[in-house]
């Protein structure tokens, strides 16, 4: 798929650190190349249990009935759980809005609000006999009428996907930043763009699963899930009814995959209840059918009606968004969404003010859940569709116009019209970069010489903002009643008798190399090698706060921590060499774990005499100084801590990486299959940890938005059945569909970071949709076709923008 | 995604798996490669008592040529004809499919006859055998009998095999000089199964087109014979025009579903745009292999 590109031969810019921005190995790669992974369902505790599930063929039905005794009856079913026993001993699962009248839960108890939806859960000895067990649970259902159609749903009179709600829309916010009237009225042309960003997710390989053992002796929960869920064992605890000291999460499971959507939190009180109930273990791993109709991870599902006004000379005055998004049937941590990209709601532009509109409606579909930059990734798209149409209509260069609108590199930090400040950025040298690295002029060549084969050819350029360092303010935006400011990670430094270091976190990754983040950092802040640094995971009873790795954040917060623990360890390190060399904490240096005073370097300790003097040597520590080496450092995410302004102003995410994306996309005229010829790519995540793992963020990413641009859907029938039963249907990109990738780094360190670093898990995903795009929409209005706002850009798509346009094409090439 | 319980049986010959078949008929499928049917068994979508694997029956594994056939035996991996200089000598459009058949791995355990009796419209070689009126040879308690392509496929997934028959060998007959075959498909990813194909093999007779065959996937519950185009085009030179007519003469006969992948008139319109290319790619490769003899 890749090669090296020139910028790989080139030499490496050279950095002040040691290990960081450095090639490195990638310490997880060899568990995971080899099979060494160990995911929850390599986890089977001795009796374990196997959970299959009964799910509703309805979009909208009342269960008025179930029988289950054939299957009770069946040899080696154990159990069979209703939603209704469900309910009556566990809490509804939560909602992030004031909606109490949306009950949420693991099995559905009266209704079932989407076919798929979980009803009853059979409980075997073998996941073969659950299925068989399953089929034999008979549902009496009376159906109801169900809406599908999002903008449908928020008419009055629509049917209700929660009568007691009275309305399906569950939220609805209006802001305005800025002086939108009179930036309007100056404006010399507004373009509009209404746009389809179509239900998609991230699919991991991996399904959700969990193993759940209560231990009725230590009154305790063992949990093992793959799960990247900020408060899974709170919540777990809250809906199960059981103290948060009772239940214990391990974090030492790989997880095959998430950027956001493994949740699990029904599924995770499903398998807790049934393990109590039962006194054995219990496992649930879902399979691809249940996790597909049933598994309440879909991503975005919105409607975007965007406008942008400008002068004459193509100068962005003022932005209006209005978006509709299709929460499915249960809205819980999802409409949160559309308060994120209210950090970068002008996008990287200088726009004045902006209007922003956002109403979450829900619907008869499984349940959407975070993915990928939790909202950002289809605004980015929206708001660049709408650039392009600026470009279209007065006649401007996209790439000029762009340059013309950026925030400029010395403006930062910039505060955007709805509060909050970019911290550091410079779009036009990156933007220059991905044109360099292109040569646009002979990429320009060659589409037209492929236009003048008789091909259709287009070039899409895109740019986008990525927000890292995550925190939950946008819980306060959406919902003024809930008031947390901070979103903490932490760190465990622990420095054994032998001198040797191991760090401690208490989260579970999902492919994000964190032990290579973790350790390389460390490295770095103790001036000790990373390859002799462990990392270990804690579990959530003996860990310390950690939020997950949502939001980019965990280079940037867990960093902070890092830097903190590294600090305190440093500072205790020094202290004890300074009592012991005669001198004043102040007097001293450290230098790579040995402390030398710095007016005499002759006199100096060693690591390995002051570990010992911590551990042993009671009669060398200062007085009133703990013993061992061991610190716990928890960090704020950077710059949070404020609530929002009745307006929605705040300071939402602390750092904006930044990338531009250039692509070829070449279409066969006879049947609008669409091929991309080369992609280019220049990003900047300020200080890159480890260049290889970068590299693989923005490749995977890229990718992801390919599949988003071009294959990937989650399509329901109008009477509500999935259409997409397998990846037969939802399609992947697979290393066909994804063409060679060259990529170049620019380094714009933020200043609120601990070395400079920002987010790099989303920005393929935020820039490639549009890029793609733009690419297709470039070859089609050449052609004299209208552009396509909708994606996933399918071929009869192209063929019938064309057709529509009166290009027919019959045969030929 | 477990299948139901089945009984599993390894026959060692076809006269095995014939009696195991009468033996269980209704109840019993015959695994023969399994890319189709092991995803129908775990979706429940299939759901046989008894599976009769053909894979340790060496006799139908065989490929062979007669005097005026190629005869394929129904366990001939995919991958296996797509390599044999036999197939592509003698079935030219039979060796143009097989690269458009999925991916390599699938190809691997792909059988020949288990995609001719699985008979998706939508699969490639359902229409190679139709165009080349392949003759299919079914084996089973009453002994055997030979059924034309045209009587083979008789619905979506359905053929005129019999519970207690079994297909053992599809026999071609060998393509004439001259011939050239192109296989055109477009999906929506590589090695997907095709929105639209066409299946062309032309032989050429003194720059005049000949014994036109041409078949399409994925417009109908068959796949789609296209006499009126052959018709049309037989005795003439494949001319822009001629070409045009033929592909609106197929727009005008054929009667495509739509669904989430593409609509009924994208289906309707792109076989007609494959067609012409099918037809002109075999024509380009008929007059080359002419070219080459000479």
């Amino acid at each position: 798929m890749t090669e090296p590109t020139e910028q790989d031969a080139a030499p490496r810019p050279e950095t002040p650190y040691r290990w960081v921005s450095k090639p490195g190995r990638i310490r997880e790669d060899r568990r995971f190349v080899t099979g060494q992974g160990r995911y929850v369902a390599d986890i089977t505790p001795p009796g374990t249990l196997h959970v299959g599930l009964v799910t509703s063929p309805y979009a909208h039905a009342r269960i008025t009935g179930v029988d289950a005794s054939e299957a009770l009856a069946l040899d080696g079913v154990v159990a069979v759980l209703t939603g209704a026993e469900l309910a009556k001993d566990t809490d509804p699962l939560r909602q992030y809005l004031a909606v109490p009248e949306v009950q949420w839960r693991p099995l559905a108890a009266e209704e079932t609000r989407y076919a798929g939806e979980w009803v009853a859960a059979v409980v075997a000895e073998s996941r073969a006999v659950a299925e068989d067990g399953a089929e034999r649970v008979f549902v009496d259902y009376e159906t109801l009428p169900a809406v599908l159609d999002p903008e449908v749903a928020a008419q009055p009179g629509a049917p209700l996907v929660h009568p007691d709600h009275g309305t399906n829309v569950m939220a609805h916010r209006e802001f305005r930043w800025g002086d939108v009237d009179g930036d309007l009225a100056q404006a010399a042309g507004t373009s509009r763009v209404r746009s389809r960003w179509n239900r998609n997710s991230t699919v991991p390989l991996e399904t959700f699963g969990v193993v759940a053992a209560w231990d009725r002796g230590r009154d305790l929960l063992d949990v093992w899930a793959s799960i990247q869920m900020p408060q899974f064992p709170e919540q777990l605890a809250h809906a199960l009814r059981i103290p948060t000291n009772q239940v214990r999460v391990h974090f030492d499971v790989d997880v095959g995959g998430s950027y956001g959507v493994k949740r699990g939190i029904k599924h995770g009180v499903l398998a807790g209840y049934l393990s109590r109930m039962l006194d054995a273990p219990v496992k649930l791993i879902e399979d691809r059918a249940e996790n597909m109709h049933g598994g309440d991870f879909h991503g975005p599902d919105r409607i975007f009606d965007v406008e942008l006004a400008y002068t004459a000379e193509g100068i962005f005055t003022s932005i209006r968004i209005d978006v509709i998004d299709d929460e499915g049937a249960y809205p819980g941590r999802s409409p949160l969404q559309l308060a994120k990209p209210i950090g970068a709601i002008v996008g990287p532009y200088r726009i004045p003010s902006a209007a922003y509109n956002a109403t979450a409606v829900v619907t008869n579909k499984t349940g959407q859940v975070a993915v990928r930059g939790f909202g950002q990734a289809p605004t980015n798209y929206a708001i660049e569709a709408a650039v392009d149409a600026v470009a279209r209509d007065l006649g401007i260069d996209r790439v000029e116009l762009r340059r013309r609108n950026f925030i400029q590199p010395e403006e930062f930090p910039y505060r955007i019209p709805s509060g909050t400040e970019y911290d550091s950025g410079d779009y036009p040298a990156v933007l220059d970069k991905a044109i360099a690295l292109a040569d646009l002029a002979a990429l320009e060549a060659r589409r037209d010489e492929l236009r003048a084969e008789g091909r259709l050819a287009g070039i899409g350029v895109a740019t986008c903002l990525e927000p890292g360092g995550g925190n939950a303010i946008f819980e306060n935006i959406m919902n003024p009643a809930n008031d947390k400011t901070t979103f903490p990670e932490a760190c465990r430094l622990r420095v054994d008798g032998d001198g040797e270091i191991t760090a401690i976190i208490s989260i579970s990754s999902a492919g994000q190399s964190h032990d290579t983040m973790v350790s390389t950092l460390v490295g770095e802040e103790l001036g000790r090698d990373p390859e002799t640094i462990a990392v270990i995971r804690a579990d959530s009873l003996t860990g310390m706060p950690s939020q997950s790795p949502v939001g980019s954040r965990m280079t940037i917060v867990l960093g902070q921590a890092i830097r903190g623990a590294a600090d305190e360890l440093k500072a205790k390190v020094r202290a004890i060499a300074a009592h012991n060399l005669g001198a004043t904490p102040e007097e001293v240096g450290y230098e790579g774990g040995d402390v030398v005073v710095r007016s005499d370097p002759a006199r100096r300790l060693g690591w390995r005499d002051i570990v010992a003097i911590a551990h042993r040597k009671q009669h060398l520590m200062p007085p009133r100084t703990q013993p061992g080496l061991e610190v716990v450092h928890v960090a704020h995410t950077p710059r949070s801590g404020g609530l929002a302004q009745p307006d929605g102003t705040v300071q939402l995410y602390p750092c904006y990486s930044f990338e531009a994306h250039v692509v070829l996309a070449v279409i066969d005229p006879g049947t609008g299959a669409i091929d991309l010829d080369r992609y280019y790519i220049a990003h900047d995540c300020g200080t890159v940890i480890n260049p290889d793992v970068v590299r693989g963020m923005v490749y995977g990413g890229t990718a992801h938005g390919i599949g988003v641009a071009l294959y990937e859907q989650f399509a329901y029938s109008p009477e509500g059945q999935p259409l997409t039963q397998s990846f037969m249907d939802y399609l992947l990109p697979s290393a066909h569909e994804v063409p060679q990738i060259a990529d170049t780094e620019h380094c714009t360190p933020s200043p609120f970071t601990s070395l400079g670093q920002k987010g790099a898990g989303e920005a393929g995903y935020m820039g490639a949709p549009a890029a793609v795009a733009g690419a297709v929409n470039d070859a089609l209005t050449a052609q004299g076709a209208a552009p396509i706002h909708a994606l996933p850009i399918k071929p009869s798509d192209v063929w019938s923008a064309l057709r529509a346009a009166g290009n027919e094409e019959r045969g030929g090439k | 995604m477990k299948p139901v319980d089945f009984e599993l049986h390894r026959p060692a010959t076809t006269d095995e798996a014939i009696a195991l078949l009468a033996e269980h008929a209704a109840e019993a499928k015959v695994l023969a490669g399994g890319q189709s049917l092991l995803p129908l068994l775990n979706f429940r979508l299939a759901r046989p008592d008894h599976l009769i694997d053909l894979g340790r029956i060496a006799g139908l594994a065989q490929l062979r040529r007669t005097q005026d056939e190629l005869v394929v035996g129904a366990m001939v991996r995919q991958a296996q004809a797509e390599r044999s200089p036999a197939v592509a000598a003698h079935a030219p459009l039979l060796a143009a499919a097989f690269p458009n058949i999925a991916h390599p791995p699938i190809r691997n355990r792909g059988t020949v006859g288990g995609s001719l009796a699985h008979a998706d419209p939508a699969a490639e070689l359902p229409a190679v055998a139709r165009a080349l009126d392949a003759v299919f040879v079914a084996a089973g308690p009453r002994g055997r009998r030979e059924i034309t392509s045209r009587d083979f496929f008789r619905a979506n997934l359905m053929t005129d095999l019999e519970a207690d028959e079994l297909l053992v060998e599809i026999r071609f007959s060998r393509a004439a000089p001259h011939t050239g075959a192109d296989f055109q498909e477009v999906g929506r990813r590589r090695g997907d199964f095709a929105l639209v194909g066409a299946a062309a093999q032309v032989t050429v007779d003194d720059g005049l087109l000949s014994d036109v065959r041409i078949c399409l996937t994925g417009v109908a519950q068959t796949p789609h014979r296209a006499v009126e185009a052959e018709d049309l085009l037989t005795g003439h030179a494949p001319d822009p025009a001629l070409l045009a007519r033929a592909a609106d003469a197929i727009r005008d006969t054929i009667d495509p579903s739509g669904d989430l992948h593409a609509t009924a008139g994208y289906r309707r319109d792109v076989a007609g745009v494959l067609m012409t290319r099918a037809v002109t790619g075999a024509h380009r490769r008929a007059t080359e292999t002419a070219a080459e003899a000479a």
